[in-house]
């Protein structure tokens, strides 16, 4: 396969007679490698390290456990995804409101959710929706944040009644 | 930043609700179809002609409420319309949901003005302009599915 760009380190021999690239992988990284990318990476690994995954886990399953239950207060809210080990995503539809018109609502109150099929409109069929609602939870979010979820959960319920 | 009353008005959230000229229309001269992939919008807009005149138009679909709401705004605006007529208010549309300085011909747009809001909301412009574009095909007797993502 030839190389798809040239560049620093993806050649062997250059002559004009005759060039020979470099041993795979090399041939296909040509050019300065994302050093401050790998750098980054290993901070971040190291910083998970350090506040252990056992942490982090108990953390997330917390805010899942909260997050559940304040959404549940919401007129018309359907969870789509309610597996007893699920992992800490809150992924939901509403009646009378399309996701995409949830997004922009809650956006306007400072949260970011996403919306969509998430590339995967199979499981979309399977239950027969157009696309979800989906906040997912990670281990810098706090109970607040999921209180400011539902708050404006129940905005879109004002604007869009079931 | 503008309030969200003023991209969610109410004549928006009505249309959404109830929208007009929902359904398909049997035996129409022309029809075209209309998918916005990455966020599952998709529509049929099907239009019966007299000669140049736009005799009857109507849409089936899913989506958001702004895309439905402008589908349905679109069907009541270009109904008895010329085509040339037509793709003026398209453009005049265009302009009123993509560019803020704009010199806006409010007598033209008439209750499609409600569609001023989505400006400040640049994801959600080819919401809006979905059926429109939509509508184009089907005049013009395109058959490729017709995209604004």
């Amino acid at each position: 396969m030839p190389p798809y760009q040239g560049g620093g380190d993806m050649i062997e021999s250059v002559t004009f007679e005759k060039t020979t690239y470099a041993e795979l992988p090399n041939k296909f990284e040509a050019g300065t490698p994302h050093i401050a990318g790998a750098v980054g990476l290993g901070a971040a690994v190291d910083y998970l390290h350090k506040v252990g995954f056992d942490g982090i886990g108990s953390h997330e399953a917390d805010l899942l456990a909260y997050g559940t239950e304040a959404l549940a207060d919401v007129d018309g809210l359907r969870l789509i995804g309610t597996a007893a080990e699920k992992a800490s995503i809150l992924s939901f539809v509403m009646e009378g409101a399309h996701p995409h018109d949830i997004g922009t609502i809650v956006d306007r109150d400072g949260v970011a959710i996403r919306t969509g099929h998430h590339c995967t409109q199979p499981v979309m069929d399977r239950f027969d929706i157009p696309a979800t609602a989906r906040a997912s939870i990670a281990m810098y979010n706090t109970r607040d944040e999921l209180d400011a979820l539902a708050r404006a959960l129940k905005r879109v319920r004002e604007m869009f009644p079931a | 930043m503008s309030d969200l009353r003023d991209l969610y008005q109410e004549v928006i959230l009505d249309h959404n609700k109830h929208p007009h000229n929902f359904g398909e229309l049997n035996d129409a001269d022309r029809h075209a179809d209309g998918f916005n992939p990455l966020c599952g919008d998709k529509l049929v807009v099907y239009v019966n002609f007299d000669d140049e005149v736009i005799t009857d138009v109507s849409f089936v679909g899913s989506g958001c409420a702004i895309s439905k709401a402008s589908a349905s705004l679109m069907t009541d605006a270009v109904k008895g319309k010329t085509v040339t007529e037509a793709r003026g208010l398209f453009e005049e549309f265009l302009s009123l949901v993509t560019d803020d300085k704009a010199q806006l011909n409010h007598a033209t747009l008439g209750k499609l003005a409600v569609f001023e809001g989505v400006r400040d909301y640049p994801t959600r412009v080819k919401c809006a302009s979905l059926a429109w574009h939509t509508l184009r095909a089907a005049v013009e007797d395109r058959h490729e599915v017709v995209t604004t993502e």
